[in-house]
């Protein structure tokens, strides 16, 4: 059997591991709720704040309002539990003691929980252009959607790599859980903070802090990509489910800090993963 | 460590708890990387050269971690990829028909593993060591949690594995009466060391400088008893009831003799043999003797 085979039997497997793990579907049920309460309450309270002009583009509303939040954490949940649940439930020491390449196995995992996040990402588009079609008619613009998919799918490599990494090196997936939260509401939180300061005291280098902050990117990206294809009344809508503005003054800079942060978290996984030991069962 | 093992054997890994079994065990499988020497699997690197040192070389672990989400069918369907076996569906469901039937859990191949009883996850953790042709197969404690049936049936097949398919079974075990009756040979590992390597028997001779023979008979009299302790190689008589038990010094065959003097003294003979589970009273005399105060397995 080639190698693509036994990482595509790895990701099949992880996939259904993490599924069995039961929080995807409560993945699934945030999802559902956070892609079809909001329109429902829009559409029959009804509000100022969005003019009709915008109706035909309320989409972007779940799309995007789901973004800096739900999908990062999503991407963690998926992410940390990946490698460190096989160390703690002393799975890893019966799929390693095959005749496979370790490369394989953490190829395996690392595509398969990103397939597994990918899947609820594109859940949630759907549902989102689903419920805005349902309660507010037919929508517009919905071209950019492969694109804005693709877009978001790697803004959101930022937080999952960070959480694999963490969970290889950690090999406790309470602890990624935590260590991976923790390093994304603080830059969230660090993020408003130096956007304060920095309107306060105009000083750039608050600013650009809060630009190389990891959040930043991940947030701006989808933003970046979608704002110039779309009208500008959607604009509106963006800044009311709170996406209205990029941080990162440009796409390749976004691009560039996720790269910057991503391809040295897969890297430090890859080379623990590669020179520790395989542990036993961790209780 | 040295250790020389020939095709076809099956050898018995023993050592007291911390002795180092499972690390070397781990060591030949990849699994951790040794801080000191080098280890080489089929003449490879068993880490850099994992998948050339490990083809043919299957491992069932110590109280396996199965993957309780999924079923036995679904996880020896894992383990048939990652070996490589039959790319045909049809061939990979035979396959694993077949070493679920050789360990006796074909009608719990669709059940989750999470509901299997402990002996079962054993039985499933010996069918996937015994997916596709391995040659050489490392069993860390495979009869634990077994009946005594089942028990029976994994001897059956590991001694079926060594002589008809001429595979070698390297076994870590501390059920001496298990390793005595299926071991060809045994190796005793303490503190990372091996202390002896060989033929049962031969450990058995080189570790004690004694044998037992037990006798049954009816109508023994002290005077006959008395006669047995006169014989050269005799040094103690333990009786009880109708039967005693002869610590005979080195390993002479004194059985004859014993026999003779309890026929002619008009005593009914109904048995005389050598002990068994010699084994384990060598494998506790081979670690009192690294370490005196210590004579407990």
């Amino acid at each position: 059997m080639s190698r693509p085979d036994v990482i595509l039997s790895f990701m099949r497997y992880e996939i259904k591991r993490a599924i069995a793990r039961r929080k995807v579907l409560a993945l699934i049920a945030f999802t559902v709720l956070l892609d079809t309460l909001p329109y429902y309450a829009l559409s029959t309270a009804g509000t100022t704040l969005i003019p009709g002009s915008a109706y035909p583009y309320i989409w972007v509303a779940g799309v995007f309002a789901v973004q800096p939040l739900f999908l990062n954490f999503t991407a963690i949940l998926i992410a940390a539990g990946a490698m460190s649940e096989e160390y703690e439930q002393g799975t890893a020491e019966l799929l390693l003691s095959k005749p496979v390449e370790r490369n394989d196995y953490f190829a395996g995992k690392f595509l398969g929980g990103y397939i597994l996040f990918l899947t609820i990402l594109a859940f949630n588009i759907i549902l989102s252009v689903a419920s805005a079609f349902t309660f507010f008619g037919t929508q517009f613009g919905l071209e950019i959607l492969p694109g804005l998919f693709l877009v978001q799918a790697f803004a959101a490599l930022i937080f999952y790599s960070l959480a694999f990494m963490l969970g290889e090196l950690v090999r406790r997936s309470s602890l990624a859980y935590i260590f991976s939260s923790a390093v994304f509401f603080s830059s969230f939180i660090i993020s408003a903070y130096m956007d304060l300061i920095y309107t306060l005291t105009g000083k750039t280098i608050y600013k650009t802090i809060q630009i190389y902050l990891p959040t930043s990117p991940a947030n701006s990206l989808p933003i970046q990509y979608a704002s110039p294809l779309l009208p500008q009344a959607v604009g509106i809508v963006l800044q009311f489910v709170g996406s209205g503005n990029a941080i990162v003054p440009t796409f390749d800079l976004s691009v560039t800090i996720l790269l910057a942060y991503t391809i040295p978290a897969i890297a430090i996984a890859a080379a623990y993963f590669w020179f520790a030991d395989i542990s036993r069962k961790i209780s | 460590m040295d250790l020389e093992i020939q095709k076809g054997q099956v050898v018995g890994f023993l050592g007291p708890n911390g002795s180092g079994k499972t690390t070397c065990i781990r060591l030949i499988l990849g699994l951790i990387r040794a801080s000191s020497g080098t280890v080489r699997v089929n003449g490879y690197d068993p880490i850099s050269k994992h998948v050339r040192a490990l083809r043919h070389v299957a491992y069932s672990p110590e109280l396996p971690n199965l993957q309780t989400f999924l079923t036995p069918t679904e996880l020896l369907s894992l383990v048939s990829h990652e070996l490589g076996l039959p790319s045909s569906s049809n061939g990979r469901q035979e396959e694993i028909r077949r070493v679920l039937e050789l360990v006796g859990i074909l009608e719990y191949a669709d059940m989750k593993i999470a509901k299997l009883s402990k002996g079962m996850v054993q039985r499933l953790s010996v069918a996937q060591a015994m997916m596709g042709s391995p040659e050489v197969l490392i069993l860390d404690e495979p009869m634990i949690g077994l009946d005594p049936a089942g028990s029976a049936h994994f001897r059956e097949v590991f001694r079926e594995f060594a002589s008809q398919k001429g595979g070698t079974v390297f076994m870590s075990s501390h059920i001496m009466s298990e390793v005595e009756s299926l071991c060809t040979s045994v190796a005793i590992i303490h503190g990372g060391r091996i202390l002896y390597h060989g033929k049962v028997v031969d450990v058995i001779q080189k570790v004690l400088d004694y044998s037992v023979v037990y006798l049954e008979a009816q109508g023994l009299t002290e005077q006959t008893i008395g006669k047995i302790r006169e014989i050269a190689s005799v040094s103690k008589i333990v009786p009880n009831g109708d039967s005693l038990e002869i610590i005979v010094q080195g390993h002479t065959d004194v059985r004859p003799e014993i026999s003779d003097l309890v026929v002619k003294s008009g005593a009914k003979l109904y048995s005389i043999r050598q002990a068994e589970n010699m084994l384990e009273r060598a494998y506790i005399e081979a670690l009192s003797k690294t370490n005196p105060g210590q004579r407990t397995i």
